[in-house]
């Protein structure tokens, strides 16, 4: 509900959905993804895959929300989050991950216990 | 319009290559290529090393790479730019520091110019121990029909070679062919010979 307003470009990076992105990310703030990323995505702060969204990419991030699909391993050093209809397949490590109903998962889970 | 707008913030580096059909708001770092259907805005502060393929460019920041702009090119007072441009219609506005050739005619001819750097500059990136063939040997018809445009990029390419077989094991971002340093103030990126030619002219 609120979550609408908070796609809406800030101060932050959003990749629209008709962009294609081959290569790497970096960076130290939020990162909203509604296109297509290919390589490598590393981020100090949250990155949320929006449903249409296609990620095949390993991330490296605080925290992770899927709604759209993602092929590559995840590591949220504080919050995975795979949302209904989300598809993800790879390895995710996170002290907390979060599946919700009608997520596809498909790969190895370490919550470091 | 938030729906068809993409921006890389201040805090954000994107290295590899970005397309889209949408305008693309840079306030952060790209390096590579951008191809975008629509308007490029890299505004104050951000940094694009790439080159550059879109329909309308506003260049706030700073650009270093081949610019082709298929409608408009806008080069604001803070804008800092290197590379050779090409677009029908080009704006400077006063305190712009542009240093390249621009080109308002042949926007194809420019297109292929800047997609053999493109391949040039991927060549350079695998550093692998085979050099591949030159890019112009590869796209023979089109820099054949790039003609005058093309003429310009060959005499300096040789020379930006030659600076990546020297350089061929530290791993720095290719820079465009024509203008090897990039890094540093405006000033210092400009060498001596460069600084003749254009007095030259």
């Amino acid at each position: 509900m609120a979550k609408e307003k908070d796609t809406k470009p800030m101060a932050n990076t959003v990749i629209g959905s008709s962009i294609v992105i081959d290569g790497e990310i970096t960076g130290e703030e939020p990162l909203t993804i509604l296109g297509t990323v290919k390589g490598k995505i590393s981020v100090a702060q949250s990155v949320t895959v929006e449903a249409g969204a296609t990620v095949e990419a390993d991330i490296e991030a605080q925290t992770v929300t899927v709604s759209g699909r993602l092929t590559g391993n995840v590591v949220a050093r504080e919050r995975l989050d795979l949302k209904p209809e989300s598809k993800m397949v790879g390895d995710a490590k996170s002290p907390r991950i979060v599946i919700a109903d009608g997520a596809g998962f498909k790969g190895n889970v370490d919550m470091d216990v | 319009m938030a729906d068809k707008e993409t921006v890389i913030g201040p805090e954000t580096r994107i290295s590899g290559e970005v397309r889209g059909e949408e305008d693309l708001i840079v306030r952060g770092r790209i390096d590579g290529k951008v191809q975008v259907t629509q308007t490029l805005t890299v505004e104050k502060g951000a940094i694009v090393q790439a080159d550059v393929d879109v329909r309308h460019l506003v260049v706030s920041g700073t650009v270093v790479g081949a610019i082709v702009a298929s409608e408009s090119a806008k080069l604001t007072s803070t804008a800092r730019v290197v590379g050779d441009l090409a677009s029908p219609r080009v704006m400077m506005e006063a305190g712009a520091a542009y240093r390249g050739r621009v080109d308002m005619g042949d926007i194809a001819a420019a297109r292929a110019a800047v997609s053999s750097h493109a391949v040039q500059r991927l060549a350079a990136n695998e550093k692998a121990a085979v050099r591949p063939a030159p890019p112009r040997m590869a796209t023979p018809a089109k820099a054949v029909v790039a003609g005058k445009a093309a003429a310009p990029v060959a005499p300096a390419a040789p020379a930006a070679r030659s600076a990546v077989a020297a350089a061929a094991s530290p791993p720095s971002p290719a820079s465009p062919p024509a203008f090897p340093r990039v890094a540093g103030a405006m000033g210092a990126m400009t060498p001596a010979w460069a600084k003749k030619k254009i007095r030259r002219r």
